[in-house]
């Protein structure tokens, strides 16, 4: 798998399937692969994610407050979608899966 | 709530691009010592007496540049290993085509191009006009961006990027004015300053393509890893090949205060790129290099505080609309830029 990959495509691979993702989840999922456990690991990651949406390449779709603490307790998750420029560059970046 | 996210968001990247105008402001300072110093004030004074001053001037402003692209390297290297960022470095490292391409390609025009052109604005005229005469580069990287890539301008950054632009026009016309007057024009400083325009605005709109899908951090010091390629292994041993004593002076580089002077320019270089860099993805690069702008206003204050050159009216004029044309754009409302492309 995308293991030896920059972790912005890696994560834009993951997206690429086109379903909606939860951050919490695509988080959790570089953190193991990458062995990125840390906090300081964790907000990286969900920096990486909030600048591909600012970048245009995945789309903000809904939002909840985080009550349970699943991944950071009274801050928002976001759900997100790739947009048709995210798959663009996305399978530039990933060519070897597309 | 989602509104607050967005605007924490944004004023970050306005806080990372405030940053990156006062380290930059700053970096004029050994910018403008450098020259004075041995063996660089050797190099150009013997070089000269052979080839003459423009050539001269423009083989030692390549040295500095380069020993300027080493000490960057040498703080951005310790910025990414404090960040722990060395594994994803090497990742993005070997994406040649849609990453490393790009950075490569930045390095090209942001070192021989603007940061050369810098330092032969600051050796021939002087630190102060160094700094402004790059104050137009924003216009060139919005223009490109928004052509290339779609990137969104609003109107209300349009009229910020006008204002700031009229501010350096004041400060760049006032100087020619005056030396017009006099008779006599440095245009090798004058070219310089233009280099630095348009290197760094081309620079900002490439560094955007290979940015978006890979960390700010890592992508800067694979532009100073491509820079340092382009001096060390290209440039500079041609230029020793061509018969410049280019080695024997950079070995004389090697002197304590020499060395100080230069780790302080790659400190203060390096940071600034490094939250110049961060800003993008957070604003983007018109917005991003607006901001940036205001180094063009600092930069005359430290001149001013540490060689006590007086500046001229028209550079207090021209410094002032370039806050002003700033702050236009920081104003903007947050949820206006919650994306920067258009969809």
């Amino acid at each position: 798998m995308g293991k030896n990959r920059p972790i912005k495509f890696r994560i834009l691979e993951l997206f690429l399937d086109g379903k909606e993702h939860w951050n919490y989840e695509i988080v959790s999922k570089i953190q193991k692969e990458y062995d990125m456990n840390s906090a300081y690991g964790r907000d990286s990651i969900n920096f990486d994610i909030i600048e591909l949406a600012s970048g245009g390449m995945l789309k903000d779709l809904e939002q909840r407050v985080d009550e349970e603490g699943i991944y950071k307790k009274g801050f928002l998750l976001h759900k997100y979608v790739i947009t048709d420029f995210g798959k663009v560059r996305g399978s530039d970046a990933c060519v070897r899966y597309v | 709530m989602k509104e607050q996210e967005s605007r924490r968001r944004v004023s970050k990247g306005y806080m990372w691009a405030l940053f990156c105008a006062v380290f930059w402001g700053i970096w004029y300072l050994p910018g403008t010592v450098i020259w004075v110093l041995n063996p660089f004030d050797e190099m150009f004074g013997a070089i000269a007496e052979t080839n003459g001053d423009g050539v001269s001037l423009v083989v030692t402003a390549a040295l500095i540049t380069a020993f300027n692209a080493l000490t960057v390297m040498l703080a951005l290297m310790l910025w990414n290993g404090v960040l722990q960022k060395f594994g994803e470095l090497s990742r993005t490292l070997k994406e040649f085509n849609p990453c490393s391409k790009w950075f490569f390609l930045a390095s090209i025009f942001g070192g021989p191009i603007a940061i050369l052109g810098s330092f032969m604005a600051m050796g021939f005229i002087g630190g102060a006009f160094a700094a402004v005469a790059a104050l137009l580069y924003p216009v060139i990287g919005s223009v490109l961006a928004y052509y290339w890539y779609g990137e969104k301008i609003t109107r209300r950054a349009a009229i910020g990027i006008v204002v700031i632009i009229f501010g350096g026009i004041t400060i760049f016309g006032g100087g020619l004015a005056t030396e017009l007057a006099a008779g006599e024009v440095p245009w090798i400083g004058y070219l310089g300053g233009l280099m630095a325009a348009v290197g760094w605005g081309i620079e900002g709109a490439i560094a955007g393509k290979g940015l978006d899908i890979s960390e700010p951090d890592v992508g800067l010091t694979l532009r100073f890893l491509g820079e340092n390629i382009i001096w060390w292994i290209i440039i500079v041993p041609i230029l020793a090949i061509v018969g410049f004593p280019m080695y024997s002076y950079a070995i004389q580089a090697f002197e304590p205060l020499t060395l100080l002077v230069l780790i302080f320019a790659g400190i203060t270089f390096g940071f600034c790129y490094v939250c110049w860099y961060k800003s993008f993805p957070l604003i983007g690069v018109g917005r991003g290099q607006g901001i940036g702008n205001l180094y063009g206003f600092f930069a005359v204050i430290f001149i001013f505080l540490f060689f006590g050159d007086i500046p001229q009216w028209t550079i207090l004029v021209g410094g002032t609309l370039c806050i002003i044309g700033s702050f236009v754009m920081f104003t903007e409302e947050a949820t206006e830029i919650e994306t920067l492309r258009g969809e």
